[in-house]
């Protein structure tokens, strides 16, 4: 019988053909816009997290300041620094490997220039655990230094490398030393071991730590391992982030929490975070956005939906004298409800299959193009439950705002309905 | 016992503060087989009567028997039931959907009763080809003639094999050659099938092949006259058929157009 309903609806739509058609564009325009909305919100999602992901992997996380990171942080990537004892962090069960930069200013003397006196003054001094070098190549990306230089290994202590500014305003070679003054009279002389090559403006979308190492700030910086850092000035409380790799077969997250708890319980306030919290908190930012857009569009979807029970309302008053007829010949009540609900959703679910197809064509357009704008490769995500949802949706929707017109023809008595002309 | 029993029956209706009384202690019975032409002045309340008996409205008050259920107790989707299968009803304008095909039409009260596809396209093909048009099942009603339109309707009226026909003014909107295969085809449905007919009508030739005439006059029963013979010489059948005739109140009355019936 439902079947039956179904073309005695289809029918009464394809005879008003225009009207209805008016009526399906109402409708597919708003999910045209929640569906090309909602799947670039996807797709940027994606993107992130597939860069995140290509970044961590599933072994790693970091540490970061407890302001720095999660729902109370200052802002993002606050450059916060924090005290950290590394050997701790290095003994905690199920740590592999732990690298950490910390960062000062401090005076330095360079080798004697070309006019036989050294420059000297305050710069910034990093230091670099070597195994970020050795063993996280995916956040540092590749650390490259000018022929016939080096980067510091496993071990060393009084080396360095140099920012290829900084190099160039010591006028500073490799094997020349470069002084270092630290806390009290602590005192280094370093060798250079290798100079970075400055990397062009438009090459910062390698993405990476070695990107923005290479950058125009960075470039007159000095570089030295993590443990000269503390022969200059004690253990570290200016530790700007952590690198951890947990041993194969680690739950990433335990080990964080565990390394979390027992740092924090040592004096420092850090936040150990992982994969799964950067999704997190990616995925609450860009749901909200999307809802918040998705929001806005459907404002079109409702004024689709006042469309519908106009033309719905139309219907009724047109037929009336069909619903008089209908009636007089054996329909119940529920029988016309059902005929009417079935025609508002249909157009509801014809709108509904338009404006997908269209959304997720616009979508696909939109990626590319923000895509191409911004240097990355934007995924396009035709996400089913989105398809398969918006199309129940946009059916209830047509069906809800033919409710009350339908409920009215079903109303009719049917002799009202017989006499109306 | 009659197939219909009505007893002081009155229909009002309602127009803002002033009531309009269709019917005013409306007394009649009909036995099953039978046909019955009913006549009177518009505005009498022949529609109003054959809503009655079609199920489609109840009286306001008064008795109404229907093959022995009283109309006034039955649930509405009881009276649903009983328009949907006892009750087949011809109108003087058709009333065919018109988005659909002769056949869809004929098929729609066997859509409300949930008979099957097949079965359903089967018996309307059937009746369409019994009144004549088999060979007009894919037309729309607009691509119909008059008289082609009003058969449409007579073969609905028979898709769920009702026990009564009730035609209002069957024949109203068409021509006597049109019309006067519509009237052999109800008389058939009562000689041959058994079927009870009554026909609201202001054609004679209706009246002459109707068992019975009653006519109506201001919401009443003011005469009944037996054998079909069209004027004042019937025979009364029942005993009361002149009662309370012209009982002229205020509302009533002046929509008639002018006097008598027998135009
Ligand atoms: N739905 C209605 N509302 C108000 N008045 C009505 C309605 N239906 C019929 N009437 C009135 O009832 C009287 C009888 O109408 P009707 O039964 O249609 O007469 P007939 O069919 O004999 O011409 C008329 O005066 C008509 O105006
Ligand atoms: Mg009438």
């Amino acid at each position: 019988m439902l079947k039956d309903f179904l073309v005695l609806a289809g029918q009464s739509i394809m005879h008003r053909r225009m009207r209805s058609w008016l009526t399906v564009i109402g409708v597919f325009i708003g999910i045209t816009a929640v569906v090309a909305l909602i799947s670039i919100g996807l797709g940027l999602e994606r993107t992130i997290t597939d860069q995140v992901a290509s970044v961590f992997g599933v072994d790693t996380f970091i540490i970061m300041n407890e302001d720095a990171f999660g729902p109370q942080a200052h802002g993002p990537g606050g450059a916060e620094e924090y005290a950290l004892d590394l050997a701790t962090l290095r003994a905690v069960e199920g740590v592999k490997v732990a690298a950490a930069v910390r960062e000062r200013t401090a005076f330095l003397r360079g080798p004697p220039r070309s006019d036989g006196t050294p420059l000297q003054g305050f710069f910034p001094v990093s230091g670099l655990s070597p195994e970020l070098i050795t063993e996280f190549e995916s956040f540092t990306g590749e650390l490259e230094v000018q022929k016939g230089g080096r980067l510091f290994d496993v071990g060393e202590e009084a080396v360095t490398v140099l920012g290829s500014e900084i190099a160039n305003r010591f006028q500073a070679s490799v094997g020349d030393t470069v002084l270092v003054a630290g806390e009290g009279s602590a005192e280094l002389s370093l060798t250079v071991v290798g100079i970075l090559i400055p990397v062009e403006e438009d090459e910062g979308s390698r993405g990476g730590f070695a990107a923005a190492m290479n950058q125009g700030q960075n470039q007159d910086t000095i570089y030295v391992p993590y443990e000269t850092m503390d022969l200059l000035w004690g253990p570290a409380k200016d530790v700007l982030i952590t690198v951890v790799r947990v041993n194969p077969g680690e739950d990433v997250d335990e080990v964080a929490d565990r390394a979390e708890e027992i740092l924090n319980a040592r004096g420092s306030e850090i936040s150990a975070v992982t994969y799964t919290d950067i999704n997190e908190v990616i995925g609450t930012m860009t749901s909200t956005i999307s809802a918040f857009l998705a929001g806005i569009a459907g404002i079109s979807l409702l004024v689709g939906g006042v469309g519908v029970m106009n033309t719905m309302f139309t219907s009724v008053l047109e037929r009336t004298k069909e619903i008089g007829v209908m009636k007089a010949v054996g329909a119940k009540n529920g029988h016309v409800l059902t005929i009417f609900l079935i025609e508002s959703g249909l157009m509801g679910l014809v709108g509904g299959i338009v404006g997908t197809l269209l959304g997720l064509g616009l979508s696909a357009v939109a990626s590319s193009v923000i895509g191409r704008l911004f240097g990355v490769e934007m995924a396009v995500v035709a996400s089913p439950t989105l398809i398969l949802s918006t199309l129940v949706c946009s059916f209830v929707i047509g069906a809800i705002a033919g409710l009350w017109p339908a409920w009215r023809a079903a109303q009719l008595p049917v002799v009202d309905a017989l006499r109306y002309e | 016992m009659p197939l219909l029993e009505f007893k002081g029956i009155t229909k009002d209706y309602r127009l803002g503060k002033t009531v309009v009384r269709a019917l005013r202690g409306l007394d009649l019975e009909i036995e099953e087989g039978e046909v019955i032409a009913i006549m009177g002045p518009s505005g009498s309340g022949k529609s109003t009567l054959m809503h009655i008996v079609g199920a489609l409205d109840t009286p306001t008050d008064g008795t109404a028997f229907l093959d022995g259920q009283d109309l006034q107790q039955l649930k509405e989707h009881q009276l649903v039931t009983l328009r949907g299968k006892k009750i087949g009803f011809v109108f003087q304008t058709f009333n065919l959907i018109q988005t659909l095909s002769a056949q869809r039409n004929v098929e729609l009260p066997m859509i409300f009763q949930g008979i099957r596809k097949g079965e359903r396209a089967r018996r309307a093909r059937e009746l369409l080809i019994k009144v004549g048009l088999g060979d007009r099942v894919k037309h729309k009603p607009n691509e119909l003639s008059g008289g082609e339109r009003q058969r449409v309707a007579m073969a609905r009226a028979l898709a769920n094999d009702p026990e009564i026909i009730l035609a209002d003014e069957p024949t109203g909107n068409l021509d006597t050659e049109s019309g006067t295969p519509i009237l052999e085809m109800l008389k058939k449905l009562s000689v041959n099938d058994g079927k009870t007919v009554i026909i609201v009508t202001h054609d004679p030739d209706a009246a002459a092949i109707a068992d019975r005439i009653v006519r109506l006059r201001d919401g009443c029963v003011v005469a009944v006259n037996s054998c079909g013979v069209e004027g004042e010489s019937g025979v009364p059948t029942t005993g009361r058929d002149v009662e309370g005739s012209i009982n002229e109140p205020s509302t009533l009355g002046t929509t008639t157009e002018g006097g008598d019936s027998h135009a």
